[in-house]
């Protein structure tokens, strides 16, 4: 049974690509709905396989063996990027109903774009979905592949230069990403003859090298989960990207950087070298610099979607750093790694509806103003950990440091969630200068409300084992609580104070702009040096041909030489006959 | 049972071909299609059965004496039917390919007696027994296909042509001087010799090293390694299934299956490894992969970016056989079938847009996906399996080369693998953007350089299904590569009998 849904689950996508396909030529564009409700059920049977138990399958014709399993880590995966994808399919068919009315109506722009997101959107779930059951390298790999490349129409949707540009940043890191990956792959499993990530995380564990190939494994996938340094595509692509794109790229496909880690890096495994350990401090720094560094940068966009972008590294930023610590402190991990999934999972659906939220606000519905705020600002007060399942995360991870009396780290997590509370409230209050009036379609905030409610309520659906959820004791409200408020009120004190001075906004994408110079100054250098090169040749090409002249000149001069001799044939016979007489003459002597 | 007539059959189906092709007067054009299609069927089943044959355990040897201790053998090992199973699927394909892109073109019998001629000298290369016939079948190749660099006739043709055979002819006196100086080592030495030369090893080392050094220079020609590849980006001028046809498996695959024959066969691979060539080899190859791509980005036009993307490849084959150990022979055995395959699906596409739309150029390809959808899909797959992403064939490659590389324990071909992927990405992957998503003639936006209707669909059948179908193996390759006989299959076999003999 579970296989059938397996089975469905991943070829329904495809099957929905098809379809697409198949309208394009079929359908006469007036009567086309690019965006039907068979296509925004593609995500649906997934949705199902991931509350079908744990199950494992082996293909052998698969690429290089085909090993998928639903375990206590795929399977909440694929229930909250799954549900995400589905709020976000219908999020978009209220977002895109313009832009189809446009297309129906002729625009040849409006039809290419949404042909073009259609086709790729249930690819780019494919994707999701094949690289969260994968426990082969290669169907990871593919899955991972297919979703980065495909989401590239996601991103570049609107066609403007600044899509353009985040797009470009999207794909040069992806590649840059995809390389990291394989080497890191090829290096751990030529190491150990493995093909499973299983293998990979065991060799990592104990190999020489283990450290640098975690390393290599750790920024490759770091890309999508927004390491810093590697993070300057997600404040670029995510304004420019469409509210239901931002929602699955910054809920579900970022965290499929995640899931990687949490399966190939050996954490907590007792008794690593002290490379490794070298290692997971270099991780838990690195968190910790997202997380405060995106904050404190953040703040000063005025994009909503730019600041929510940052508030995703900042919160990748934390996890990263728990990640870090299942390296460090190896025994807190049996206790942290469900609170972590509980953290991506309500992540995800927060971030999701926060991203939707954007497009609401744009869009107004005729409610009360203050109500409508109250319920953008929702997900984001959860996020904080003031709030339902935002609380019970922050209180998951804080009850499993705390056995292992880790207060510095709790200490980190809890001014970091100030900084969240901070960009929320800018956010909130961004999106509060920005809103407009217009009517928004049912689905549009229909998916919003959805994603909501299933944020908020998330420990109550996420099939997480049992007893993993543990709901924080009244004395302990308060310390998780009191970042929210503080953070709201220091955030808008420092706007107050800072109304009087005209701050230039700095660009988003902060790193980028200096990797961007370097790049153009690198370009530069190879061509010079590529110049240079072709001068060289051009002359060696020269000084050879120059060379093989002379040689055939001499060679004709040979030549010439032949009718000389038969010209003079008699005096050189004559020649030839004195000098062997002289020759006898001498020998007889 | 030896069926000497097998191999015999499976090289005399398309050498016949050619003399009847000859015969035919140049408008006899249905029956010149119906022998081409006949024979190139003819010979994909002979080829299966001698797949099978191999698979059974039988190695069908034809042989006859031509003068005292030199011998012309013909033998179907399981190398060479791997090399004669893609040389036969692949001439079905450009053959098919090649009415289509000629159809009305002049000289079209003069073409296809040598097309044929070109695919007998490589299945003779494939499945030669010894180096003398091995040889023999080489320099054919380096004359049959001449004709066919030079159809066109231009002044541009000729130059190209001259090039090519100043570079192929002199690789082969310097090879002719290595068989030489090994028949006077050794006197005739078969490729099925257990012990590969071995026995020669305390008394001639220096000598062994020439005549290694002689062979694969002679080989790394046609191989187009670095810097001997002059001849293969001007080479291009040549009609599309001829460029399909020299790249995928001809004359390029001829020089780095004759590598694979000398280190495997001849030598043997513990021999090479104690004389240390095997990492001269591994640096040569890795330089020549690192500078292909670095050309290729600089490339404007598709079919010399293709051409150079060719160099940097075929030196996957080299670099695998360098590695010591059986990952890296799979690797380098299975690249050269998948190499051949992507390869070929990009040449089709490439002609098929310079027939369709007369795009030469890279900026002329913008909103191609629109006008030739199938094309440009088939263009897709191959592009992203020469950057070797998974499902295609090129991952799988890449996969097993890579592992090869670290069990030898040399690391830095990983590190040239991943370079090489990126670079790859970055001449492969604006190609596909453009393609896809970028606004041109077929969105209203200025005209195609030189528009023809030549089907009912996006082009002519017969130019648009081989590009297909080679597509879809490339992909079917990757995908279930587990699968009995597939490409990585066979390759291991080939790799299990070497190692565990």
């Amino acid at each position: 049974m579970s296989s059938l849904l397996l089975v469905v689950a991943l070829l329904w996508p495809l099957f929905v690509a098809g379809s697409t396909v198949w309208c394009a030529y079929r359908v006469p564009v007036q009567q086309r709905h690019f965006i039907s409700m068979l296509w925004v059920s593609a995500a649906w049977p997934a949705l199902l396989l991931a509350y079908a138990g744990d199950v494992q399958w082996t293909m052998d014709a698969w690429m290089l063996g085909g090993y998928w399993e639903l375990n206590a880590l795929s399977r909440p995966w694929l229930a909250f990027t799954a549900l995400l994808w589905s709020m976000a399919a219908f999020h978009a068919r209220g977002y895109f109903a313009d832009e189809q009315r446009q297309a129906q109506g002729g625009n040849a722009s409006a039809q290419r774009r949404l042909q073009r997101l259609t086709l790729l959107w249930p690819l780019t779930l494919l994707g999701n979905i094949l690289l969260i059951v994968a426990q082969d390298i290669a169907s990871f790999y593919f899955g991972f592949a297919l979703m980065t490349f495909a989401a590239y129409a996601l991103v570049v949707h609107n066609g403007t230069p600044a899509a353009k540009l985040g797009a470009k940043a999207y794909l040069v890191l992806a590649v840059i990403g995809e390389g990291l990956i394989l080497g890191g792959f090829l290096w751990a499993a030529g190491t150990s003859d493995t093909l499973t990530l299983k293998g990979v995380r065991d060799t990592l564990a104990t190999a020489d090298h283990g450290a640098w190939m975690a390393l290599l494994l750790w920024l490759g996938l770091g890309v999508k989960a927004g390491v810093i340094g590697l993070h300057v595509w997600l404040p670029l692509a995510h304004p420019v990207a469409p509210a239901p794109a931002s929602a699955v790229l910054s809920g579900a496909m970022i965290k499929a950087g995640l899931l990687g880690w949490l399966t190939v890096l050996p954490l907590g495994m007792e008794s690593l070298s002290p490379a490794m350990m070298q290692f997971g401090n270099v991780v838990l720094v690195a968190g910790f610099a997202a997380a405060f560094g995106a904050a404190l940068y953040g703040i000063w966009q005025s994009h909503p979607k730019a600041i929510l972008a940052y508030s995703s590294i900042s919160q990748m930023g934390m996890l990263t750093a728990l990640v870090g610590m299942g390296i460090v402190v190896p025994a807190v991990w049996p206790a942290l790694l469900p609170a972590i999934i509980l953290f991506a999972g309500h992540h995800a659906l927060a971030k999701g509806a926060l991203f939707m939220g954007t497009s609401v606000s744009e869009h107004m519905p005729k409610w009360p103003t203050s109500l409508l705020f109250l319920l953008i600002a929702l997900p984001g007060i959860s996020l904080t950990g003031a709030l339902a399942a935002g609380m019970f995360s922050k209180w998951g991870v804080k009850h499993a440091l705390y056995e292992f009396e880790q207060e510095r780290i709790i200490a980190l997590l809890t001014w970091a969630a100030m900084g969240t509370a901070a960009l929320v409230t800018v956010c909130v209050w961004r999106q509060w200068q920005q809103r407009q009036r217009g009517n928004s379609h049912s689905f549009q905030w229909g998916a919003w409300l959805a994603a909501l409610i299933a944020a908020l309520m998330t420990p109550l659906w996420l099939p997480l084992p049992e007893g993993s959820v543990i709901a924080p004791p009244l004395n302990e409200w308060l310390g998780i609580i009191w970042p929210f408020p503080v953070g709201v009120v220091g955030m808008a004190l420092g706007l107050l104070a800072l109304r009087r001075f005209d701050v230039p906004t700095p660009p988003a994408g902060d790193w980028w702009w200096g990797y961007h110079s370097l790049a153009t100054l690198g370009l530069s250098a190879a061509r010079l040096l590529a110049a240079r090169c072709g001068r060289g040749k051009t002359t060696s090409v020269a000084l050879a041909l120059k060379g093989e002249r002379w040689v055939m000149k001499g060679v004709l001069r040979g030549l010439s030489v032949e009718s000389w001799m038969r010209q003079h044939g008699g005096g050189l016979m004559m020649a030839l006959a004195v000098l062997l007489a002289l020759l006898l003459i001498w020998e007889g002597q | 049972m030896n069926a000497a007539w097998l191999p015999l059959t499976t090289l005399a189906t398309s050498l016949f071909a050619a003399v009847i092709i000859f015969s035919l007067p140049e408008e006899a054009r249905r029956v010149r299609t119906y022998i081409n299609l006949l024979a190139a069927v003819a010979k994909i089943l002979l080829v299966i059965v001698m797949v099978g044959r191999v698979s059974e355990g039988y190695e069908d040897t034809f042989s006859f004496q031509i003068v005292g201790g030199v011998d012309f053998v013909l033998r179907a090992d399981a190398l060479g039917v791997m090399f004669a199973g893609l040389s036969s699927l692949l001439w079905l394909c450009t053959t098919i390919y090649a009415i289509g892109y000629l159809e009305g073109a002049a000289n079209r019998k003069r073409f296809f007696g040598f097309f044929s001629l070109c695919v007998t000298s490589t299945l003779g290369i494939a499945l030669s027994g010894n180096l003398f016939t091995f040889l023999i079948f080489y320099e054919m190749l380096t004359l049959s296909t001449y004709p066919l660099v030079v159809h066109a006739g231009s002044a541009k043709a000729l130059a190209a042509g001259r090039v090519y055979l100043r570079y192929t002819l002199t690789a082969g006196v310097v090879l002719l001087l290595g068989v030489v100086l090994l028949y006077s080592l050794t006197n005739d030495h078969s490729f099925a010799s257990e012990q590969g030369l071995s026995p020669y090893l305390d008394d001639h080392r220096g000598l062994l090293t020439l005549i290694f050094a002689l062979l694969v220079g002679g080989l790394a020609v046609k191989a187009a390694m670095v810097p001997l590849h002059g001849w293969l980006p001007r080479a291009m001028v040549a009609p599309a299934p001829v460029s399909a046809l020299l790249h995928a498996v001809a004359v390029v695959k001829a020089g780095a299956f004759g590598i694979l024959r000398v280190i495997y066969d001849l030598y043997g691979i513990e021999l090479s490894v104690e004389l240390g060539v095997t990492t001269v080899l591994a640096v040569a190859a890795s330089i020549t992969i690192i500078y292909g791509s670095l050309r290729a980005i600089a490339q404007e036009e598709l079919k010399p970016r293709l051409a150079f993307s060719t160099i940097s490849q075929v030196s996957y084959v080299v670099l695998g056989v360098s590695l010591f150990g059986p990952f890296g022979t799979i690797g380098a055995l299975a690249h050269l079938l998948h190499q051949g395959l992507m390869k070929v699906t990009l040449f089709f596409c490439a002609g098929n847009y310079a027939e369709e739309l007369g795009i030469h150029r890279l900026d002329e390809m913008d909103g191609a996906g629109k006008r030739m959808p199938l094309t440009s899909l088939a263009f897709t797959v191959g592009a992203l399996g020469m950057i070797g992403l998974p499902p295609t064939a090129g991952f799988i490659t890449k996969w097993y080369l890579g592992m090869g590389a670290i069990e030898a324990d040399m690391y830095w071909v990983v590190a040239v693998l991943v370079a090489s992927s990126t670079l790859n990405a970055i001449y492969f992957l604006p190609i596909v953007h453009r393609l896809w998503f970028r606004e041109g003639p077929a969105h209203g936006k200025g005209q195609w350089p030189k528009e023809q209707s030549l089907g009912r669909l996006e082009t002519h059948g017969w130019l648009l299904w081989p590009a297909v179908l080679t597509a879809v193996i490339s992909i079917g390759a990757g995908l279930l590569a587990g699968l009995p006989f597939s490409p990585l299959d066979w390759a291991t076999r080939v790799a299990v009998g070497e190692y565990l003999p």
